[in-house]
């Protein structure tokens, strides 16, 4: 016991950490400021209309419904289609994304061509160019290309704007596969993209997963450039219809629809991000580190 | 091998059919290949627009007819644009209000979560959750939660005696900027704090040994080794923080739709009223052009710190 205790007080005074417990409540309390607002929004979107609009009374302060979802989803001006264009844009945005970025990242990391190292620089600049200022001429090249007011044209500039990023990603995948994998399967007779489908795939996976993760957060989340390249309701994706609701467009200002339709923007970045974490803390550090 | 090879190939009297070359011009060309689409949807969607606008700026663009080339008028009027040059100075204002506060409540998480102690981890993904959520949905909550009289914020604040419980957040210039200014530091220390976290955790352990064997105390430690190893991952989130509040535009709009007045107004606000209200789209190529030049700067400063740091 006295041993043991005496290790603990060294081990202590040695890494100069303070206790366990005090650890687990300051990170507790820190963590809470967090979330506890958005947790605070889940049970909010739950409350009736009129609760939310009014000040709290201990009346109605529990009573709890789903009045705003169902009204958000199967009411006569729902946003189902807005979460339906959403979902759209998001997968299609993810999948051109991580196919392109994957087939560049192979390109880029295991052949060797002239002006390879121009072509890598000009997809980096791109990483510099700010979309939100490039949108007035991408309004109107979007228009003489049929692509105004189309969840195909949305998707496409969205995978443009997530490649510079997702190609830098697959690159360094590529480029930490062991050569002798690459030549024992040449030299098996296997042709660049043989050896992409059946030997290099398992071990660039993460790095695909980390350019699809990206891909289709930014584009859940995105809003200004869905603001300007759709005009018609029916194509808005769900956060610049929730920017009608915002304003009443569909009536009086309803604040419990507007919390609801919040929450239903939330849910999916929490859940696909916990999930696939390690995949997103991954592109983060290799963004961090190597500048 | 490879550079052995060539060197010494010249001196054989006789060379043998380069079987190697054949394959290394099909290499380049499955290489260009594979390369290529995404090549095409960067210069198609990101490049092309950039150039174009540039062009667009230089001309008196109808949203429909001919057009003119007007040289640098558009450029010209901008310094009498009262509207444009107060985006700038708010933008300014609202860069220089949040980034140290984005940066030290950054730093304080990433001290917190940079152990890998119990729990640590799990603070780490609960505390990068708002930034994850996005800045988007969460200004619709905040609409809500900040209305007088009804809002959570507003009720919690009264009932610890900071505010009155009608206070209108959204209709005051200051109080608006107040409301955001928080909202995203809120957003955004997650985001500083991971990249704080990962420089962290990839110094050296030996250091921090070596330091305790003399004794060092622990704000020591930090200050003559943490920060000094950090300078990379501070400079890169300082760098992120700016180029985002520069572009900050979701926040603004959908909170307070730039007012009252325009008194809240961002850069990138004005651009998109120029072009898609104002339907001015020479001019609000003009103010793009000029935002993308201040943002590349930023960018180029990025790249000589980091550069110089590799030399030091």
């Amino acid at each position: 016991m006295a041993v043991a205790a005496a290790r603990k007080r060294q081990r202590r005074r040695n890494y100069h950490e303070a206790p366990l417990w005090l650890y687990l409540t300051v990170g507790s309390l820190v963590s809470a400021v967090f979330v506890v607002p958005l947790m605070w929004e889940i049970f909010r979107s739950f409350q009736p209309a009129a609760a939310i609009s009014n000040p709290p009374s201990a009346a109605t302060f529990g009573h709890l419904t789903l009045e705003n979802y169902r009204a958000l989803l199967t009411g006569q001006d729902d946003i189902l289609r807005n979460v339906v264009n959403s979902i759209i844009v998001a997968v299609l945005t993810s999948v051109l994304t991580a196919i392109v970025a994957t087939l560049a990242g192979y390109g880029f990391g295991r052949f060797r061509f002239r002006f390879s190292g121009f072509a890598f620089g000009l997809i980096l600049l791109a990483l510099m160019i700010p979309f939100q200022a490039v949108l007035t001429p991408l309004f109107l090249e979007l228009h003489s290309l049929h692509l105004l007011n189309s969840l195909l044209g949305l998707a496409l500039f969205y995978t443009a704007f997530n490649l510079p990023f997702g190609t830098y990603v697959m690159r360094n995948s590529f480029l930490a596969v062991p050569k002798e994998i690459i030549n024992a399967a040449r030299v098996d007779g296997a042709g660049p993209m043989r050896s992409l489908v059946s030997v290099l795939r398992p071990l660039v996976l993460p790095g695909v997963a980390t350019t699809a993760l990206y891909a289709f957060l930014f584009s859940w989340t995105e809003f200004l450039g869905a603001l300007t390249l759709m005009t018609n309701d029916g194509l808005f994706t769900l956060p610049v219809a929730l920017s009608n609701v915002e304003t009443g467009t569909y009536g009086a200002v309803n604040y419990g629809l507007l919390i609801a339709g919040a929450v239903i923007s939330m849910v999916p970045c929490i859940v696909v991000y916990v999930s696939l974490q390690r995949y997103y803390v991954r592109g983060l550090v290799s963004g961090a580190l190597k500048g | 091998m490879a550079q052995t090879q060539t060197r010494t190939r010249p001196r054989l009297p006789v060379q043998p059919r380069p079987q190697g070359r054949s394959q290394r011009q099909r290499d380049a060309r499955t290489g260009f290949l594979l390369v290529l689409p995404a090549l095409a949807f960067v210069a198609v969607f990101a490049l092309y627009p950039l150039v174009f606008g540039a062009y667009i700026s230089l001309t008196d663009w109808p949203l429909v007819g001919a057009y003119h080339f007007i040289g640098f008028a558009n450029y010209v009027s901008l310094i009498h644009n009262t509207v444009f040059i107060q985006s700038i100075l708010f933008t300014l204002e609202y860069t220089a209000i949040v980034t140290l506060p984005i940066l030290l409540v950054g730093y304080g998480l990433a001290i917190l979560v940079r152990s890998n102690r119990r729990g640590a981890t799990v603070f780490r993904t609960l505390i990068f959750l708002p930034f994850i959520v996005g800045l988007v949905t969460e200004s619709y909550m905040g609409v809500v939660e900040l209305q007088p009289d009804s809002g959570s914020i507003n009720v919690l604040l009264s009932k610890l005696g900071i505010v009155r419980a009608s206070t209108a957040w959204l209709v005051h210039t200051g109080l608006a900027l107040t409301a955001i200014s928080v909202l995203v530091i809120w957003f955004a220390s997650g985001l500083t704090m991971m990249l704080l976290m990962a420089g962290m955790q990839s110094i050296p352990k030996d250091l921090y040994a070596a330091a305790k064997v003399d004794g060092a105390s622990w704000w020591h430690m930090e200050r003559y080794i943490t920060i000094p190893l950090l300078r990379r991952s501070i400079v890169l989130s300082l760098i992120i923080s700016v180029i985002g509040s520069f572009l900050a535009f979701n926040q603004f709009f959908i909170l307070t739709d730039g007012g009252p007045g325009t008194s809240t107004s961002t850069v990138v606000m004005s651009i998109y009223s120029a072009g898609f209200a104002q339907f001015d789209i020479g001019l609000a190529s003009a103010m793009s052009v000029v935002l993308i030049i201040v943002v590349g700067l930023i960018s180029f400063a990025q790249f000589y710190f980091l550069q110089r740091d590799v030399t030091d």
